[in-house]
């Protein structure tokens, strides 16, 4: 059994951004396809989409998010679950990466 | 939200493993291709029927262009439709069959010209083989294609696109028979002596022309972040697409035989205009595409495919302009030309320019993430460094497309030299980019992390 405390669920956030989208070239946090975090009982739930359905690098960024979660200290599993709804839009992004894409925020 | 999915396989099925060395087999096939125009054995020195044309031009539109769209269709069929190839395998078949089937078909069209009767039989051989290689690609992309319901626009036309691509390898087929096999020339010889059109039209205009604009509507709004959505302008293009190639093809075929019909003649001109406003819509749409993208700094084969829309644009003004004054036959082998290297080439060569570096990214960098540093996929190039060999690569065919309308033989030679070494050039950058070349040298190595990589908003 792990002697770590259970991270917290910034600091895991705070590493995922540690995995990129090979294509956008940024970090999937500030992209957006993060959609919910959970972390409890030494398991993380990462519920995730892709910027295209079929994404050719999907599997890649599925399996960098579970090697980078079981990198923390304290955890032990990492349960993926990618969804397509609602589907991802360069809105999603965070204003950094909008401001690093020259995107325009269309957020009201 | 609705979990599709939850368990991450330790091999991706969805990388179509075959896919680089395809490309890298294709763009072999184009440089020889190019090499025998700039040697001066092909038209305009010679005949477009002479059989050193016939070996450049099935080298570029069989080597280049077809493996090309095959080995695209092997990785972005399961893009469009979610669902994987029939069988990998298949591709690395196909691939052998092809190049087999393309080498006896080099061989035989180079024996034509000096009347070596019995090196011919070699067309028909190769023909069978290239036969065999494209009935299994299509079995390997159509399967995937058929499984996704709905079907999505890309998958729609690429549907189309492989229906020409059947009708064209049959038809050069029976003219590879008629060439070489004195049995069947007296049976397709009116097909032989007026039908070689119809087979160029169903190869660039119902296969490549259809299936680029397919997978362009897939590539360029993924790349751009555009809205994928093409509602009303997408089936408009692909439905006049469809019919215009079609019609013009089959009566195209039929007027062999019945010079004289009235309503076949009415009908191909039926598909003409059909072919323009296809053509028309298509560049309109992707002028839409590219205003309402919202990736404001495009990456560089965005930029450089502009030169392919543009020689679209010129192709169509042209053909337009020779139709309307019934000049096209006089000047279809310069058209075809344009098609061929502006069109058709610049798009594929401006693609692999972003499809080389991603998949390379995937095959030696995609097992590292989450577990080290990784490189970006533009890591993996230097556009600075590329953006010219673009820029000469389309001056080049400008060059050579002036010179085969003007009929000045060497000034389509020195245009046609001019692309080949931009196509050299770029072939040594996508070599780069497999390589690694780039990637060490901007690989993120300070404490301090990149943007890209650093917190930067609230939290989901």
């Amino acid at each position: 059994m792990s002697t770590h405390a259970l991270p917290s669920r910034e600091y895991v956030l705070d590493a995922l951004h540690e995995v990129i989208d090979p294509e956008l070239g940024y970090n999937i946090v500030d992209i957006g396809l993060i959609y919910g975090l959970e972390v409890a009982d030494n398991l993380i739930k990462v519920t995730l989409t892709m910027t295209t359905p079929g994404c050719p690098a999907q599997d890649y960024i599925m399996e960098g998010v579970k090697q980078r979660g079981l990198r923390i200290p304290g955890v032990q599993d990492v349960d993926i679950h990618l969804v397509w709804e609602p589907p991802w839009s360069p809105q999603k992004m965070t204003p950094i990466a909008k401001a690093h894409f020259h995107i325009e925020d269309d957020t009201p | 939200m609705t979990a599709i999915e939850n368990a991450v396989p330790a091999v991706s099925d969805r990388l179509s493993r075959w896919t680089l060395l395809i490309f890298a087999c294709a763009l072999v096939n184009f440089l020889l291709g190019q090499a025998l125009i700039v040697a001066g054995v092909t038209w305009p020195e010679v005949a477009f029927t002479a059989g050193s044309t016939l070996a450049a031009v099935h080298l570029i539109t069989l080597g280049w262009l077809t493996l090309l769209m095959f080995g695209a269709l092997f990785q972005f069929v399961p893009v469009i439709t979610t669902k994987p190839l029939l069988n990998q395998w298949l591709s690395l078949a196909v691939l052998i069959l092809v190049e087999f089937g393309l080498t006896g078909m080099t061989v035989g069209f180079l024996a034509l010209n000096r009347g070596a009767s019995g090196l011919a039989r070699c067309l028909p051989f190769g023909g069978t083989l290239v036969l065999a290689g494209v009935l299994l690609a299509m079995g390997n992309i159509v399967t995937p294609l058929l499984c996704s319901r709905p079907l999505a626009l890309p998958g729609r036309f690429v549907l189309a696109g492989l229906a020409f691509l059947l009708a064209t390898v049959l038809l050069g087929f029976t003219f590879a028979l008629a060439l070489s096999v004195p049995a069947f020339t007296p049976l397709a010889a009116p097909l032989l002596a007026s039908g070689v059109g119809y087979h160029v039209l169903a190869g660039l205009g119902g296969w490549f022309t259809l299936t680029a604009m397919g997978v362009s509507y897939k590539l360029l709004p993924m790349f751009m972040l555009a809205p994928e959505e093409r509602g009303w302008w997408g089936e408009c293009v692909l439905q006049f697409g469809i019919s215009g190639f079609g019609l013009s093809v089959i009566a195209g075929l039929l007027s062999v035989w019945r010079p004289q019909a009235v309503l076949l003649n009415a009908v191909q001109h039926l598909g003409w205009l059909a072919i323009a406003v296809a053509v028309m819509a298509y560049l309109i749409d992707v002028l839409r595409l590219y205003r309402t993208r919202k990736r404001a700094r495009i990456e560089l084969h965005n930029r450089a495919a502009c030169g392919a829309f543009l020689s679209l644009a010129a192709a169509l003004v042209i053909a337009v302009v020779l139709v309307a004054s019934h000049r096209l036959a006089a000047y279809a082998p310069a058209l075809v030309l344009l098609v061929l290297f502006g069109w058709l080439s610049g798009l594929g060569l401006t693609q692999l320019y972003k499809i080389v570096p991603f998949l390379t990214w995937i095959t030696r960098y995609g097992h590292q993430l989450g577990r080290d540093a990784v490189p970006r996929v533009q890591d993996l190039v230097d556009e600075a460094r590329t953006s010219p060999w673009f820029v000469i690569y389309f001056l080049g065919v400008a060059l050579a497309a002036l010179g085969a309308f003007i009929n000045v033989a060497y000034v389509c030679r020195t245009g046609a030299a001019v692309s080949a070494g931009a196509t050299l050039g770029l072939g040594f950058e996508y070599w780069r980019a497999w390589r690694g070349h780039y990637a060490g040298r901007t690989r993120p190595a300070t404490p301090i992390p990149p943007p890209y990589l650093s917190r930067g908003g609230p939290a989901p």
